[in-house]
């Protein structure tokens, strides 16, 4: 009986090497069933639907193909709603991540009382659930025409309407920033914590101070996942419907393709699947990106 | 080089006592070794002289003047952390070059001065490499490196070694001793090794529960140990219960045994029961033929247990005098197993009468150091 | 020997504490800055729903009207009830799969940190749009409730995932199992028995996620013609003035309760970050 090395590095006796490897083998095809239901519902709930608007995007009504659909996008009310969308996006998304950042650094310094941290992220929990139908009208409330800063403002002078209006590109921003914001600080924080307590002791240690830390190795360490956090902001945003719907906004790829889905005529019902095509092509480049950030970042951050 | 001073340091957390009224004075150019278990202060004295923590009260002087009032970045001390310290976005030229270019020091000067220090190091070969590229003991070696690129005036070294495989430390700490010595830099080294601690310290400082429990050289610390934790944490010690037959002499009845205390600061009263140590290479033994009786002076006892060290092995005995360990050559214990009969001897200039820690008021001792214990 | 002088007695001692204790003015900046930003609305909220009160009625007379209507009550009993049930799905299918995929899967994780990022980003109004044929073609099912919890489960996905996942490796699963299985418990039994009571804070804290994000949800329950809390809210809100930013103080009671649940959970630091949602 002849001895002969297992995968493990064992050794065991060659008659039974022979059907260990084979159990083995099956063993493995068998593993990947137990993950089956999950990516069964996966497809069949997430995959098959933005398939399907891919596909149908390409089809006339009766079913050949066609690039209309993805032409009518590209002419009025579509570019609008998509640039207006891209720059709310992209504003609450920059404003979000950096006030983010800040404020997580701020809650994380060793020096600030107990209560502050708790206090902050789970409101920052809160706030960043909080999107949707209350939150417009939490703000209508506070800055409405009637809201109680607009008041307060017109006490003091200052009458911001009607320049200012919750639906334009400001006051939405403010309001995506109520959820934009918190949002950031919780995902910072994770990653400012991943900043060894050791290497700003060794910074300090060799003269630098705070600033010279952040500038020479904090930011440079954290900058692809800053980046790749406000891309996901970004996404976030462009996401959005309830919040701008409670608002009252019309001009959001979003809120157009629901009112397609409402049944409101006066649009080609074409029209909604390359929308919502365009859409995901916006979505599937955040995420692309996202991807090569968060690969930057796991470099520094093991 | 500088000279450090800490008095009377005090530091709480909470109601735990981390330092308790530390006084400690390290000479220029002196390699002083904090030494202690884990939660004895060490690290925490440490890192209040670096800056990265404040006493409760205290004073920390360097080279006559309170540094505490400093931020840890205006102290100009090199600190040498356990892990993780080195800059992971650089590479280990540009870690070593950090401090100077704080200092705003021209590209050409640091470079120089990041080869020079890596060369110290052993490490020119490394220089464009990164953290992650390197093995523990290399990232240890640039970070020493990148402490003394800034000329400190004292170097703080906080268990550097303790991450590091066994023959890397022993290598490491004798490259860490020889640099020291060569650059003459006044240095503060933390480690819970004793090993470690009295192979490459000028002075050994011993710790425990945030005070200081001995600081001598690491001959004094081994040989005259001054209370019962330091010669318990240094090295092993043998217990022995005994009663004082007279005052004066120093004479101790240990079941059979009668020694004398070599010690003249001994003093007890006749009766009292007293602890005595004796260290295991202390304990002599020899072979008992069958029906002979020890001779004068040593006592009868039987081996319990053998344990192979190398090039000693440690005898387990029991004796009238109790349990005790004994130390001898391998090739001696070749002839032991266990039960054998043999007659233990002491060296009764070894014994030692100690205190259990520096609460008790404590006279001065009989050797010379210089910097003794709290009064 | 220096004697330990006495000098250094209470004014350096503060001195020193201070010292360690010292937060930069920057930093103090910011969160009063994020304090007043959060607090405003709030306050905003709570003031218009406490106005308008006629003489008479008690000052919680808005609240009132709120809690007395009857559809208040439906419609948050059936968000509770699709909340509830999304729960259950969500555990039953997540649960083993992370489990699973932990285990002897772990060359899956990319894919499913991915997969999982999806939800998140798809925006659930592009969803509608690629279910909307099924949904006409099979009306029949549509009208139950059910079919939402289904579609909910895959917006909690990314939260309940990394809720799971963060769970999962906190404990060293592998030795867990080895050793249960060298004292005979099959993997299921291991599962149940040995995986789970550790995962308890993890499930709790993804389960409340995602009870947040259902209770919150207005998008695919309106355009679905549901008649969930969210939308009862946008009713109320668009119609009324004072009982609207009632509902709306309601609304954000309700969903700071859960997230205050979540953050003790799990105290802060893990759970918390699990995060929030779109809308």
């Amino acid at each position: 009986m002849a001895l002969v090395e297992t995968a493990e590095g064992g050794l065991q006796p060659d008659v039974l090497a022979g059907t260990v490897s084979r159990k083995r083998r099956r063993a493995r095809r068998w593993t990947f069933l137990g993950v089956l239901p999950f990516f069964a519902f996966i497809t069949l709930f997430l995959l098959i639907p933005t398939g399907k608007i891919v596909l149908d995007t390409f089809e006339t009504a009766t079913g050949g193909f066609t690039l209309s659909n993805v032409d009518a996008i590209f002419h009025a009310p579509y570019p609008s709603a998509f640039e207006f969308s891209i720059e709310l996006s992209a504003l609450s998304a920059l404003w979000g991540g950096i006030l983010g950042f800040l404020v997580a650094n701020a809650v994380l310094h060793h020096g600030i009382p107990r209560w502050v941290r708790p206090a902050y992220l789970s409101f920052s929990g809160m706030a960043a659930n909080f999107a949707g139908v209350p939150l417009a009208f939490a703000f209508t409330a506070t800055l409405g025409s009637l809201g109680v800063v607009t008041v307060l403002l017109k006490h003091l002078g200052i009458n911001i309407y009607p320049t200012f209006s919750l639906q334009g590109l400001l006051g939405a921003s403010l309001v995506y920033l109520f959820f934009q914001f918190p949002l950031m600080i919780l995902l910072m924080v994770p990653v400012i914590e991943g900043l060894r307590k050791e290497w700003r002791e060794a910074a300090s240690n060799l003269g630098a101070g705070s600033f010279g830390f952040w500038r020479h190795i904090g930011l440079p360490v954290i900058t692809p996942s800053l980046l790749g956090l406000m891309v996901l902001l970004f996404g976030n945003a462009f996401s959005a419907y309830a919040t701008a719907y409670a608002l009252g906004i019309s001009n959001l790829p979003t809120i157009q393709i629901g009112q397609f889905v409402n049944g409101n005529n006066g649009y080609d019902p074409q029209d909604a699947y390359a929308l919502a095509f365009g859409m995901i092509v916006v979505i599937v480049i955040t995420i692309i990106i996202y991807s090569l950030l968060q690969r930057r970042t796991s470099r520094w951050l093991k | 080089m500088s000279t450090v001073e800490l008095r009377g340091l005090r530091r709480t957390f909470g109601s735990v006592v981390a330092l308790d009224r530390l006084d400690l004075d390290v000479h220029s150019g002196e390699f002083v070794s904090l030494l202690g278990p884990s939660g004895c202060g060490k690290t925490t004295a440490l890192r209040i002289i670096a800056g990265f923590d404040w006493p409760d009260s205290g004073e920390v002087v360097v080279d006559g003047h309170d540094v505490l009032g400093l931020p840890a970045n205006k102290r100009n001390m090199g600190m040498v952390f356990q892990a993780y310290s080195l800059f992971p976005n650089m590479t280990a030229q540009q870690n070593v070059e950090f401090g100077l270019r704080i200092r705003k020091q021209n590209h050409e000067a640091r470079a120089r001065r990041a080869r020079e220090l890596l060369d110290l190091v052993g490490l020119a070969s490394a220089m464009s490499r990164y953290p992650r590229q390197m093995s523990g003991g290399q990232q240890q070696r640039v970070a020493l490196a990148r402490s003394l690129a800034i000329e400190p005036k004292v170097l703080l070294l906080d268990e550097p070694l303790s991450a590091l495989d066994a023959k890397v430390r022993v290598q490491l700490r004798e490259e860490v001793r020889r640099i020291q010595l060569e650059l003459g830099i006044t240095t503060l080294y933390v480690t819970h090794d004793q090993e470690e601690a009295l192979s490459i310290s000028d002075r050994v400082a011993v710790m425990s529960a945030g005070r200081l429990e001995q600081l001598g050289t690491p001959a004094q610390i081994y040989n005259g140990p001054r209370t019962s934790f330091v010669a318990n944490f240094v090295g092993t010690m043998n217990k022995l219960e005994g009663v004082v037959i007279s005052s004066e002499d120093r004479v101790v009845r240990c079941g059979p045994l009668t020694v004398t205390v070599p010690d003249p600061s001994f003093r007890h009263s006749v009766g009292e029961t007293v602890e005595l140590y004796v260290r295991p290479e202390d304990v002599r033994l020899e072979l008992l033929s069958n029906g002979a009786s020890p001779r004068a002076g040593s006592f009868e006892g039987r081996v319990t247990s053998l344990t192979f060290l190398g090039p000693v092995t440690r005898v387990g005995l029991q004796t009238d005098l109790g349990p005790l360990l004994s130390d001898v050559s391998s090739a001696v214990a070749l002839n032991l197993a266990a039960d054998t009969p043999v007659s233990v001897g002491l060296e009764t200039d070894a014994l030692r009468s100690l205190v259990s820690s520096t609460t008790t008021p404590d006279s001065s001792s009989s050797d010379s150091s210089p910097t003794a214990l709290l009064s | 020997m220096a004697q330990v002088s006495t000098a250094s007695a209470a004014p350096a001692s503060h001195r020193l504490r201070r010292a360690r204790s010292r937060v930069p003015l920057w930093h103090v900046l910011w969160l009063v800055l994020a304090a007043i930003f959060f607090l405003l609305p709030i306050y905003s909220v709570v003031r218009f729903s406490l106005e308008g009160i006629l003489p008479g009625q008690g000052i919680f007379h808005w609240y009132q009207t709120v809690f007395d209507d009857p559809n208040f009550r439906s419609s948050f009993w059936l968000s509770v009830q699709i909340s509830l049930e999304t729960v259950a799905v969500s555990l039953v299918l997540m649960v083993p799969t992370v489990f699973w995929i932990h285990l002897r899967l772990p060359r899956l994780r990319p894919v499913m940190d991915l997969i999982t990022i999806l939800p998140f980003v798809v925006p659930p109004i592009v969803l509608i749009v690629g279910l909307a044929p099924y949904i006409e073609k099979f009306s029949w099912l549509a009208v139950r409730p059910e079919v939402l919890a289904f579609i909910y489960v895959v917006f909690a996905l990314p939260f309940l995932y990394r809720a799971l996942d963060g769970g999962l490796r906190a404990i060293d699963l592998k030795t867990l199992v080895e050793a249960a299985e060298s004292l005979g418990s099959s993997i299921p039994g291991t599962l149940f028995r040995v995986i789970l009571p550790n995962l308890r804070a993890a499930i709790i804290g993804g389960s409340l996620l995602t009870v947040a994000i259902c209770m919150g949800e207005y998008t695919v329950a309106s355009l679905l013609g549901f008649f969930t809390f969210p939308n009862y809210t946008y009713e109320i809100g668009t119609s009324t003035a004072y009982e609207g930013v009632a509902l709306t103080f309601i609304s954000f009671i309700l969903v700071w309760a859960m997230m205050l649940a979540l953050y003790l959970l799990g105290r802060g630091g893990r759970a918390a970050a699990g995060v929030a949602i779109r809308e």
